[in-house]
């Protein structure tokens, strides 16, 4: 049966539900420090009361929901040659997409759209790089068919435009030619940014904390309860158990955030560009195009390497000149076979190492002196002269000097600049070794840089700037580097391959 | 990417893929820079001096109206010479190390106080240029250079003190060449 758009239409009536839970999930994102300070509260609070506020309040949302539900409409506007989406219980807002402009069209299910049984649909245009128009709850068929019809149009303004590439057969649903598995998640999870979970885990903290506090200014909450508490809590338990138990809270934040993120991440191939799609509550799909990317990175620690896993992140230049904005897609969790398909894709062929360069041994001295030495004269200097209760942790300095040793070493050992004809390979890192990649093409502007104390020793700073960000090389061997600065240009200079 | 390869298919037949010899390309370190015009060192000290009058009279009068601030006459007063003459120092290092060149395809601009800093720009990669006139310049008939790519902020050169003429001729240029890769 073919089915008209060009009425305006709502989306599927079970859609409700997904407008119910996208609202929640919207609410508990502005409102959860309000939620914290309600459990700490629990047992002062009268539950009847409670209960009767969290039901109103979901009362509120159904309504809201049943609302945004009815107030959303799309349809396709064949004189104007527009899709055109009406939506927003207060404010109201109409989003219209030309169709000549449509460049893809995403068909996805969330993890609670699954459940429900419902698809979301994506419209991708070129130019610009957040999410033009996105219907959330739309049955299969209907999602084809709409597909269709927005891509048919497409096709044939592209038919008019006398542009033979765009000739190909709207292809159906593509087959995924990597997904990336549920192991492979968990694997990146309990490897991988430590630093950043340990990060929100303080943030938590401290929101958490100024809320207790606000509230205990407000109230007959007794703040001198929580602090002797703490204080308790603190004199009782050892120390090593709080650090288990903060890496133990790290691990699963990390596991949460990476599977909510990422989960079922899967990759196609359509049309020479890379098609992703992924996340647990919320399903997101880019696409990669092949030229417009920048900087690949690639990224592997220890532990990592042992599983075969690896991240790559890809830095894409906007198709927009006016607004650069720089966008990075993370794929976690490949391992070695995928990440060279993918680079396969995206360069013709895997990249290889080439000439090495290696920085002086001038950097890893200032490295040290820098975040070793000066701290830590400062430290006994202050704690000598000023407060002599400083001077008690002063057994924590062979430790500090040990752990940013070993940094800067083994960041040292890694720090290497790889240079072939096709790629220009970065690795740098201590723990987690990434390789950042390349094409000299690419490259926008050269910076060469020396300090006049450096001339004599022949060694200097080498940055190239690309529309994906910049790729610094530090106190490498100068002569060399003016080298290639010189070959790069000749070969920028003589070509006239776009950078995008 | 795609579109490049193809190119280099459809002009095959004048196709050539001999070794390049790296030692004979040219250098861009052993390209003869141009330095910016005198005047503009005129400029700077313009720009320093209203700079250090205002800092001077709010100095003063936070020294001498303030009693609580008597006691640090002298070696405020110290302390702001000292400030001057070393702001004037490195703005006259500054000032020799800055000097641009032109070079058939692409652009060189040196600049750095105590690092010497060397940016090269191909004029294939150039975004847009602009002529932008300071009120001070205007007076001496000098103008600022802008020169934007798509690299950021951090690969973006202006090139101060050039001759109006000079400047728009350059202008021209650069927009010339711009055009021709399009």
């Amino acid at each position: 049966m073919e089915t008209s758009f060009t009425q305006p239409r709502r989306q599927s009536p079970i859609g409700v539900l997904v407008m119910f839970f996208d609202t929640i999930r919207h609410w508990a994102r502005g409102l959860w420090p309000i939620l914290v300070v309600w459990i700490f509260k629990f047992n002062e609070i009268n539950k009847t009361y409670f209960l009767l506020v969290v039901a109103g309040l979901f009362l509120v949302i159904a309504i809201f929901a049943y609302l945004r539900y009815l107030n959303f409409t799309f349809f396709l506007d064949y004189e104007n040659q527009e899709f055109v989406i009406n939506e927003g219980v207060l404010n109201k807002s109409r989003t219209t997409v030309q169709l000549d402009k449509i460049q893809q069209v995403n068909i996805s299910q969330s993890l609670i759209q699954r459940i429900i049984g419902v698809y979301s649909l994506d419209v991708d245009t070129a130019g610009s790089a957040k999410k033009e128009g996105k219907i959330k709850a739309i049955s299969h068929p209907l999602a084809l068919e709409l597909k269709a019809c927005l891509l048919n149009n497409e096709r044939k303004a592209a038919a008019e435009a006398a542009a033979p590439e765009n000739h190909q057969e709207v292809p159906a649903e593509v087959p995924p030619f990597i997904q990336i598995s549920f192991i492979s998640l968990l694997k990146i999870g309990i490897t991988s940014n430590y630093i950043r979970s340990l990060g929100i885990i303080l943030a938590f903290f401290a929101t958490v904390w100024e809320n207790v506090n606000n509230l205990a200014e407000h109230s007959t909450f007794d703040k001198s309860r929580i602090d002797t508490y703490i204080d308790k809590s603190l004199a009782i338990e050892s120390i090593a158990f709080v650090i288990a138990l903060l890496l133990s809270a790290v691990l699963v934040i990390n596991l949460f955030r990476v599977i909510v993120r990422y989960f079922d991440y899967k990759i196609a191939r359509q049309k020479g560009s890379l098609l992703l799609s992924f996340g647990l509550l919320n399903t997101k799909s880019t696409i990669i195009k092949p030229e417009k990317v920048q900087v690949t990175t690639v990224s592997r620690n220890y532990f990592q390497k042992k599983m075969n896993i690896l991240e790559l992140k890809i830095k894409q230049a906007s198709g927009d000149e006016r607004e650069e904005r720089k966008s990075a897609i993370e794929i976690p969790g490949c391992n070695e076979y995928e990440k060279d398909e993918i680079l396969k894709l995206l360069f013709g062929k895997v990249p290889e190492k080439g000439v090495m360069l290696k920085p002086n041994f001038r950097k890893l001295v200032f490295s040290i002196f820098l975040t070793i030495v000066v701290p830590l004269t400062g430290f006994f200097i202050i704690g000598t002269n000023v407060g002599p209760q400083m001077m008690q942790f002063a057994y924590l300095t062979p430790l500090y000097a040990v752990f940013f040793g070993l940094v800067h070493f083994f960041g040292f050992r890694n720090y290497r600049l790889f240079i072939n004809d096709g790629f220009i390979i970065k690795q740098s890192g201590a723990w987690d070794i990434a390789h950042e990649i390349i094409e000299p093409m690419k490259i926008q502007a050269i910076t060469t840089s020396q300090l006049f104390w450096h001339k004599s020793a022949d060694i200097g700073y080498l940055t190239l700037h690309t529309a994906g960000g910049n790729l610094a090389f530090q106190l490498g061997d100068f002569t060399a580097i003016k080298a290639y600065v010189n070959l790069w240009l000749y070969r920028i200079e003589t070509s006239d391959s776009n950078w995008m | 990417m795609a579109s490049s390869r193809q190119s280099s298919y459809t002009k095959m037949e004048n196709f050539t893929n001999e070794t390049i010899d790296i030692g004979s390309l040219p250098k861009f370190e052993e390209v003869r820079f141009t330095a910016l015009h005198p005047d503009y060192w005129k400029v700077v000290i313009i720009q320093w001096a209203v700079f250090f009058l205002i800092a001077a009279t709010l100095l003063g009068f936070a020294l001498f109206c303030v009693d609580d601030f008597a006691g640090f006459r002298l070696a405020a007063s110290i302390a702001f010479l000292l400030i001057v003459v070393l702001s004037l120092f490195f703005s006259r290092i500054g000032f020799r190390k800055k000097a641009f060149a032109f070079r058939h395809h692409d652009v060189l601009f040196r600049h750095g106080v105590i690092a010497t800093n060397t940016v090269v720009i191909p004029y294939n990669r150039v975004q847009h240029v602009a002529l932008h006139e300071g009120l001070v310049s205007r007076y001496f008939g000098l103008a600022k250079i802008e020169i934007f790519t798509a690299g950021g902020n951090s690969s973006d050169i202006e090139i101060p003190g050039i001759q109006k003429e000079q400047a728009e001729n350059i202008k021209q240029l650069l927009m010339g060449k711009i055009q021709k890769q399009l």
